[in-house]
């Protein structure tokens, strides 16, 4: 157990603390608890998750105050932890080719290994989904292996395509839209993983697990023709 | 068949309502009104708004009816007019119905005074909701109209103007406020209490890089002793957010989802309202709530 306690976060939201470090266990209790916190169906407008802290608000203080008791119950109830999986584990086909692997080689020198190194770590592991944010459905992904942490670049990109795959230190990312952004990009998907067409816009939800493998070009293109929608594609890549 | 067209956007003109709310945990603000004490007073006179709301800053839009005829109302205090069909000019008001009719055209030439001004439709202006919401992200593109309005823009509203009944309300008061009293953030004990001092007895200008997401402050740096990078966390509408440069920005209705800055302190809810309709060159000042 990580939780600290409940703070209270101006008139109407509340912070349940889960101390100041990170780590993938941290974020599965933050995660846990956020699912637990949701299935109370408590009138909250927000529940908002990250790697140590979850924020919940509410539309006015009072209605804060009448459901605080109830979160603080929830926490100490350590019995109803009884929660039946419902992230995913996905396997999510990757094209590292040069065209979209813009900063493969600043990640090749700082740790002097080759493109193929790069690759074949970075799709050897399995990712955990800490929290959705920065742009919506926006996943960060960690940790990757400690051969290829990088920092941001220098001077951020003005422009990333949609659908990139990014490291920022010991995280990576897929960029759901085009956007300016400091992350290394080492390739890209071929699929759109936010859309708001979809009843649940966002691909990837926290506690989610992310296996990345490798695809050449030409299979790129034939996926990225298939057109998926996000049901097709929780369907086709994830279990 | 009713409808309109814009003929002039104004600038920042988008369609709002009190927000999008259940999505933050998956990278979505909950936008919606900036000043929301102003379609809550809309919902008296036009009760049937379809929470479909025209939000305006400074410069207003004008509207003209293309077919048919509709029923409004503004609220906000604004300059505006109407140019009837037959070229004759009437007088308008805010928080009172206002016919209009095939050719009439509503000038709202800009806010008074203040920033962000209303027009509610009754029976709203024929949109879809997105999420949930008819609110417009314009930096994300989530909306009902993922966009600003522009020029051109045509809405049709199927349902017919229900009466012709002027109905009007007493002007609300909604008293301009400098002096926010504001709850300690979380990250509070990042700041020395004579920083904190400093946030107390200081005064701050609004400037002009104040927008839907934020409003950049202006006054003395508010270091912290500690640092001004955590780790992102949640992070709500009316936070006051201090970055390394120590000048402090309120978050507004488009927030970012979650923040990596040092929070000092939090706005209330109508607070939120309030400040918004804060002209850049405002002087602001801040009371810290220790109990609550």
């Amino acid at each position: 157990m990580y939780f600290k306690g409940i703070n209270s976060y101006g008139d109407r939201g509340l912070v349940l603390d889960f101390g100041n470090e990170t780590s993938k266990s941290i974020s599965q209790e933050v995660n846990e608890t956020f699912l637990n916190i949701s299935n109370l169906n408590l009138p909250s407008l927000n529940i908002i998750p990250s790697f140590n802290k979850i924020v919940v608000i509410f539309e006015n203080s009072k209605i804060r105050d009448q459901n605080k008791d109830k979160i603080s119950m929830k926490m100490k109830d350590t019995n109803s932890q009884t929660n039946k999986k419902v992230t995913k584990t996905w396997e999510i086909p990757a094209c590292y080719n040069e065209d979209f692997a813009l900063d493969i080689k600043i990640i090749q020198k700082l740790h002097q290994i080759t493109k193929e190194e790069v690759i074949n770590l970075h799709s050897s592991v399995r990712y955990y989904t800490y929290y959705i944010g920065f742009m919506p459905g926006f996943p960060y992904l960690g940790d990757v292996p400690s051969q290829l942490i990088t920092p941001r670049l220098a001077t951020p990109r003005v422009k990333i395509p949609a659908r990139s795959i990014g490291i920022a230190k010991n995280h990576t990312c897929i960029y759901p839209k085009v956007s300016p952004g400091g992350w290394n990009i080492i390739g890209q998907i071929p699929f759109d993983i936010f859309d708001l067409q979809s009843s649940y816009p966002s691909l990837f939800l926290p506690g989610d697990e992310v296996k990345f493998y490798s695809v050449s070009l030409s299979e790129f293109e034939k996926i990225r023709k298939y057109n998926f929608s996000l049901n097709e594609l929780i369907k086709e890549y994830s279990s | 068949m009713n409808s309109i067209i814009i003929t002039r956007a104004g600038t920042h003109s988008t369609i709002q309502d009190f927000g999008r709310f259940q999505y933050q945990h998956l990278g979505i603000s909950p936008s919606g009104a900036m000043d929301q004490r102003i379609i809550t007073e809309l919902q008296k006179i036009i009760p049937n708004h379809q929470n479909q709301f025209l939000e305006f800053a400074y410069v207003g839009p004008s509207i003209k009816v293309k077919e048919g005829s509709v029923k409004i109302c503004i609220g906000g205090n604004c300059n505006m007019s109407i140019q009837k069909n037959n070229n004759s000019q009437l007088e308008c008001q805010s928080y009172k119905s206002i016919n209009l009719f095939e050719g009439d055209e509503l000038i709202i030439h800009n806010t008074i005074d203040s920033v962000y001004g209303y027009i509610a439709f009754e029976h709203g202006l024929g949109l879809e909701p997105c999420l949930n919401s008819y609110s417009t992200d314009t930096k994300a593109r989530i909306g009902s109209i993922n966009r600003p309005l522009n020029d051109e823009d045509i809405f049709h509203i199927n349902k017919d103007v229900s009466s012709w009944d002027l109905i009007s309300i007493p002007k609300p008061d909604l008293e301009k406020v400098t002096n926010f009293k504001v709850y300690p953030g979380p990250q509070l004990q990042y700041f020395s209490d004579n920083t904190l001092q400093s946030f107390i007895s200081g005064v701050f200008t609004i400037t002009n890089q104040s927008d839907r997401m934020g409003i950049r402050l202006k006054g003395e740096s508010l270091i912290s002793s500690k640092s001004h990078d955590i780790l992102s966390e949640g992070i709500l509408p009316g936070s006051i957010q201090v970055p390394s440069d120590g000048q402090p920005i309120v978050l507004m209705r488009d927030i970012p989802c979650t923040g990596g800055y040092p929070k000092i302190a939090i706005l209330n809810e109508v607070d939120i309202s309030r400040i918004s309709q804060l002209p850049p060159e405002t002087k602001i000042t801040f009371d810290l709530q220790t109990i609550y």
